[in-house]
């Protein structure tokens, strides 16, 4: 195992636990760590210097910043690829791997593709390997093999990283960023009276408190005491990604022991974004060697890990954050061999080594042997969660950075600390302490009678404008973008901000501009001619930072329903059907035998999807003569009927029974699909058109079980279970209604309706009891063979029947007229929906109709959706189609153009295979008991 | 030979061990767990339709969005009833289970003249399950997009919305001070509601406690 070569001893600030000691595994090898280490940190501990190859070129990569933003320590854990190990903690076991290396990360082949650097510069795609056009699939195959990023298994993934949930808030105060000014925004709002959650993308709260001297240490303290006593929700390791229109909040929150990450949905009365300043980097040749890191990132390596960064370094400070990190570099005992003033004009010109930093060359061509190089050249605000507010984003070059536009914010967002400006930690808590208590307010849980906080300025200190040097480097570090790639954009007419970003996809990577942004733009600017705030910046729009498909996409959740009879159905070996959210019986193993078990005998199907809707009220008539085709003022109590109901355009949209239970009592069915959109309907008819009428709808479509028993013994088995209720055919006829009790229960519902064709009941049950009605039914049949059938039973027997299915044998464009139920509308009954469009089909003449088709080759069983077709023009379609045991012979039906459409008349349908057969149309819809003797009786 | 008695069974399947309690088959399982979800199905669930302001609406007392305990008199006991507002002009009653008869008789007495009611006996035709636990609401922030905090929903509030992808009346219903909501949806849709309030209570150490009548 490797040794902590580079551990310091322990410092004042340090997160590691070295009372927990851990190892985990980088390229096979077992390194050692402590709890609280990155992974980067550990391997920098053991003194690794290079993390992965970049993108394009295959150079060696080591650490930038050593922050979630660090672009050079991009790894694959596991099964997972694209970890940022500068962010990511160290677990006991762990397999970390280099990404798209090969063989090695010491070795990497592909950083051949240097060697051939001039054949790829920015946009090369657009120029290269287009021609010959027959080698782009060879093209393809190789450009493959050098595409960036980890490996994703196709295997299932561990359930570690493949489960996700998602969770809903709503904070009055959202605040974004846990830093000094956040901490201390989150505890003024949440004293003021708002519920306030704080969320940090690091693991701890602090921002650069974290890693800086004593005095900032005991600040620290001192605020993570008050927010603990405060009851604000603190979310670390989590990211604010999103701001969506008010306030929509989105955050990905990791670290969690249940679920590999959860999307956070904050609906948030009043934003604060407090994410305080990202270091940038300076632009000259050799930046992106091993070795060469920001201020930030030595100060946390050394004061967050106690990791010595190096052992003799040459510093480029512009600021005070560059000099404090040379008394840090001298304290964890590094020679600090040369400071390069940027202030006083000095500057630093390549780095020199390739596999790491050997030394440095100064202007005027003095070299300096070292192994570190840091630079402290400016600072860059992240205005990201601002402008997706609509903040426009201004440029003031006294500072070298970008601010906020207040002026363009809403009332509900609100920036703090140091996107806003400078100063000392006194002012800069004076200032957020003010924003806090203001975002309360705004949230309103404060008085609305509490005047606005006056929220101090902050002063903004002078920063000299510093981007790159005198040499060529990279730009986009992740992307693999160098300055000489964006001045051949410019030259090449790419010269907006936009523009050049697209052309050489500079900001588009993983850290999103946050570190190379700003130098995209003082290049571009430089080049073209133009000022900063003339050139302009790229769009900064969501997400904030990467975020996973499976955190946006969250728990596989699919609403299913089941019927009371689902356990009996699944013990008896029913294959399932989906249905919408319904998994219904679609047969028990043989359908044809349930089929003639029906027609013979007596068979039953739970039928408990069919809508059901309670309908009471004097008005019900005129509803139902409104929705309906037909004619409903005169049903009487205890009779059903059939209705049928169509849209305003005259195209059937559903079709079921009503039954009269009472003077003031009816219950409808629909269609099992149609049962949510018939309820709407029906209620916007009533809310908006007819909101005087006396109707109330409830939906009782689950309150019942519903069983059809239907065959010639139908009858005599219901006998066995029905108590005070007359079943002969002179007490029940056809289409009537009873409510009775049914196997012990009460309260059920008989309606005598048929839709198999033969003898049969509808039963609804009180729902609970649905499964012990339906027990009782089979126990009490045995002898009469009863026997249940599922739905492909029902479409065969239905179809034999004749009778159609809305929605199989009718589409959104079949009006009523071409369904061929001529004999059911009334058009001279009074307004209904739909009539004016059907007495235009009526006066007209259907274009199309509903007929019943034979195949003249009985054996031939035409699938549906069979084209027909007449002289090389379709005149149809096969709408319903199967083999009928009851026949021995294929039945359909088809809508067929109303010249086709007489009985007798010959037709031919286009088989999906190729082969055309005839077919004759019959003379009735019905292949079975067309007269409708059977289900009378 | 049927499997089954004339004995109720809801939609979600009772956790070991089953008995029959009040005709309906529950779970006998009890759970001290600090989070717990409860079938509730058997309480009778009584749904009434009337015009939002008239003769109706006053004597039931509640309004919309908004929660009541009664005592009525059902027969010859004085039963605890929940009187809910879930909706304008409609009103959600429970009570102890098998308690229909009384109840809708009781309900189709409130009609005053020419105010349409309709009394619509939805117990076998609702799932309804509590969640109760301090983690009831965090559970619950999972599967609705509703603001749950005590200023918005606080304990005697209902509304409906949509609940693990259902449209669902929720009741904050407090228990001795502990955080309790009562979720009810469509019947076969039941099962599944369950499942994933488990499912989310998980992390918080959920457990299936059984139910005990009269549970109002």
């Amino acid at each position: 195992m490797k040794r902590q070569t580079r551990r310091l001893d322990r410092q004042p600030g340090e997160v590691i636990d070295r009372g927990s000691p851990l190892e985990f595994g980088w390229n096979g090898r077992s390194y050692p760590a402590y709890a609280g280490d990155t992974i980067a940190s550990a391997l920098a501990a053991c003194g690794e210097r290079v993390f992965s190859r970049s993108f394009k070129y295959h150079r060696p990569r080591g650490l930038l910043t050593a922050s979630y933003t660090d672009p050079g320590c991009i790894v694959q854990v596991g099964d997972e690829p694209n970890v940022r190990g500068a962010h990511r903690l160290a677990e006991p076991g762990m397999d970390v791997r280099s990404q798209d290396t090969w063989p090695s990360l010491v070795f990497d082949v592909k950083a051949a593709n240097e060697l051939v650097g001039r054949f790829l510069p920015a946009g090369f795609y657009y120029k290269t390997f287009i021609r010959p056009r027959p080698l782009w699939p060879t093209y393809e195959r190789v450009l493959r093999r050098f595409s960036h990023g980890g490996v994703v298994s196709p295997d299932p993934l561990s359930p570690e990283l493949s489960s996700y949930d998602k969770r809903q808030v709503h904070p009055d105060v959202l605040v974004a960023g846990g830093g000094p000014a956040g901490m201390t925004s989150a505890v003024a709002a949440a004293r003021a009276g708002a519920r306030v959650m704080l969320v940090e993308e690091e693991h701890s709260l602090g921002g650069h408190l974290r890693w800086g001297d004593k005095a900032d240490l005991a600040a620290l303290h001192d605020l993570r005491s008050l927010l603990a006593a405060s009851g604000v929700e603190v979310l670390t390791n989590s990211v604010v990604f999103g701001r969506y229109d008010h306030n929509h909040v989105a955050i990905v929150q990791r670290g969690l022991t249940h679920v590999y990450e959860r999307l956070v949905k904050a609906r948030a009365k009043t934003l604060v974004v407090a994410p305080g300043l990202i270091e940038r980097p300076y632009v000259f040749a050799g930046n992106d060697v091993p070795g060469v890191m920001l201020s930030t990132a030595v100060r946390r390596l050394i004061n967050l890990y106690a990791v010595k960064p190096g052992d003799r370094a040459v510093v480029l400070t512009a600021n005070p954050q560059g000099d404090a990190a040379v008394v840090d570099l001298e304290r964890a005992g590094v020679e600090v061999a040369h400071v390069v003033d940027a202030r006083g004009g000095d500057d630093l010109v390549r780095v020199l080594g390739r596999g790491g930093v050997k030394g440095v060359e100064l202007v005027g061509g003095h070299r300096i042997e070292c192994d570190l190089v840091v630079t402290a050249v400016g600072w860059t605000a992240p205005l990201t969660l601002l402008t997706m507010a609509g903040t426009v984003a201004a440029y003031d070059s006294r500072a070298a950075r970008y601010f906020p536009g207040t002026a363009t914010l809403p009332d509900d967002a609100l920036p703090a600390g140091g996107v806003v400006g400078d100063g000392t930690l006194d002012e800069l808590v004076a200032h957020a302490d003010a924003v806090g208590r203001e975002a309360a307010r705004r949230a309103g849980s404060m008085s609305r009678r509490e005047p606005a906080a006056e929220i101090p300025a902050l002063p903004v200190d002078a920063h000299p404008e510093l981007f790159h040097g005198p040499t060529h480097g990279i730009v986009d570090f992740s992307e693999d973008v160098s300055s000489r790639d964006l001045l051949t954009a410019v030259e090449e007419g790419y010269s907006s901000a936009e523009l050049a970003k697209r052309y050489t996809t500079a900001t588009m990577g993983p850290t999103q501009g946050k570190l190379e942004s700003v130098n995209v733009v003082a290049i571009i600017a430089e080049a073209t001619g133009r000022t900063i705030s003339q050139t302009g910046t790229t769009t900064w729009r969501p997400p904030y930072a990467p975020v996973t498909l499976g955190a946006l996409a969250g728990r596989h959740r699919e609403p299913v329903r089941y019927s009371p009879m689902h356990p009996w159905h699944e013990r008896h070996g029913a294959a399932p059907l989906v249905a919408g959210a319904w998994i219904r019986p679609d047969h028990y193993g043989d359908p044809a035998g349930e089929v003639l078990a029906v027609r013979k005998r007596v068979g039953i199907i739970d039928v408990t999807p069919i809508g059901k809707l309670d309908l009471r009220g004097p008005d019900v008539p005129k509803l139902l003569n409104l929705l309906y085709v037909n004619r409903w003022s005169k049903l009487e109590v205890g009779r059903v009927r059939y209705g049928v109901m169509c849209a305003e355009d005259g195209v059937v949209l559903d079709d079921g029974v009503t039954g009269r239970l009472g003077d003031q009592h009816y219950l409808m069915s629909t269609t099992s699909s149609g049962a949510a959109s018939v309820w709407e309907w029906v209620e916007s008819w009533l809310q908006t058109e007819h909101p005087g009428w006396q109707v109330h709808v409830t939906p009782v479509t689950t309150s019942y079980a519903s069983i059809n028993v239907a065959g010639p013994r139908s009858r005599e088995l219901l006998g066995r279970v029905v108590a005070e209720i007359d079943l002969t055919p002179q007490a029940f006829p056809y289409m009537h209604v009873r409510t009775g009790r049914v196997a012990g229960v009460d309260g059920c519902v008989l309606w005598r309706i048929g839709f198999t064709g033969e003898l049969s009941f509808e039963l609804h049950v009180p729902a609970s009891y649905g499964l012990h009605v339906w027990e009782t039914l089979l126990d009490s049949g045995n002898d009469l063979g009863v026997r249940a059938f599922g739905i492909e039973a029902q479409r065969i027997l239905r179809l034999e029947k004749g009778h159609l299915i809305v929605g199989q044998d009718t589409d959104g464009l079949t009006q009523a007229f071409s369904a061929g139920l001529d004999g059911l509308i009334r058009l001279d009954k009074g307004d209904f929906v739909g009539r004016s469009e059907l007495v235009w089909q009526a006066e007209a003449a259907a274009e199309s109709r509903l007929v019943g088709l034979h195949p003249n080759d009985a054996s031939v069983v035409p699938e549906e959706g069979s084209q027909l077709i007449e002289a090389g023009v379709i005149c149809g379609r096969v709408t319903s189609s199967r083999w009928s045991p009851t026949l021995h012979r294929s039945i359909c039906l088809a809508q067929v153009a109303t010249e086709f459409a007489e009985p007798g008349t010959l037709v031919t349908v286009r088989l999906p295979d190729g082969r055309s057969v005839p077919a004759t149309v019959t003379e009735h819809l019905a292949s079975v008991d067309p007269e409708g003797a059977r289900l009378r009786g | 030979m049927a499997e089954t008695g004339v004995v109720a069974r809801s939609p979600i399947a009772p956790a070991a061990p089953e008995i029959i309690l009040a005709g309906w088959a529950v779970s006998a399982r009890r759970s001290g767990a600090a989070l717990t979800v409860t079938d509730c199905t058997p309480m009778t669930k009584v749904a009434i339709k009337a015009a939002p302001v008239g003769a109706t609406a006053e004597r039931l007392e509640v309004p919309f969005g908004r929660v009541s305990r009664q005592t009525w008199t059902l027969g010859d006991r004085d039963c605890s009833v929940m009187v809910v507002g879930s909706g304008p002009g409609e009103w959600l009653v429970l009570g102890p289970p098998g308690s229909q008869v009384s109840l809708i008789h009781q309900l189709s007495t409130l009609a005053g003249d020419g105010d349409l009611v309709a009394v619509v006996d939805l117990s076998h035709g609702r799932a309804l399950v509590r969640l109760t636990g301090s983690w009831a609401a965090e559970v619950l922030a999972k599967e609705t997009a509703m603001d749950l905090g005590d200023s918005v929903c606080p304990d005697g509030a209902a509304f409906r919305s949509a609940v693990a992808g259902l449209a669902a009346d929720v009741i904050r219903d407090d228990r001795d001070g502990t955080r309790s909501y009562l979720v009810g949806c469509e019947r076969s849709s039941g099962q599944y509601l369950f499942d994933s309030l488990l499912e989310s209570g998980a992390e918080f150490g959920i457990e299936v406690d059984g139910f005990v009548p009269p549970d109002i």
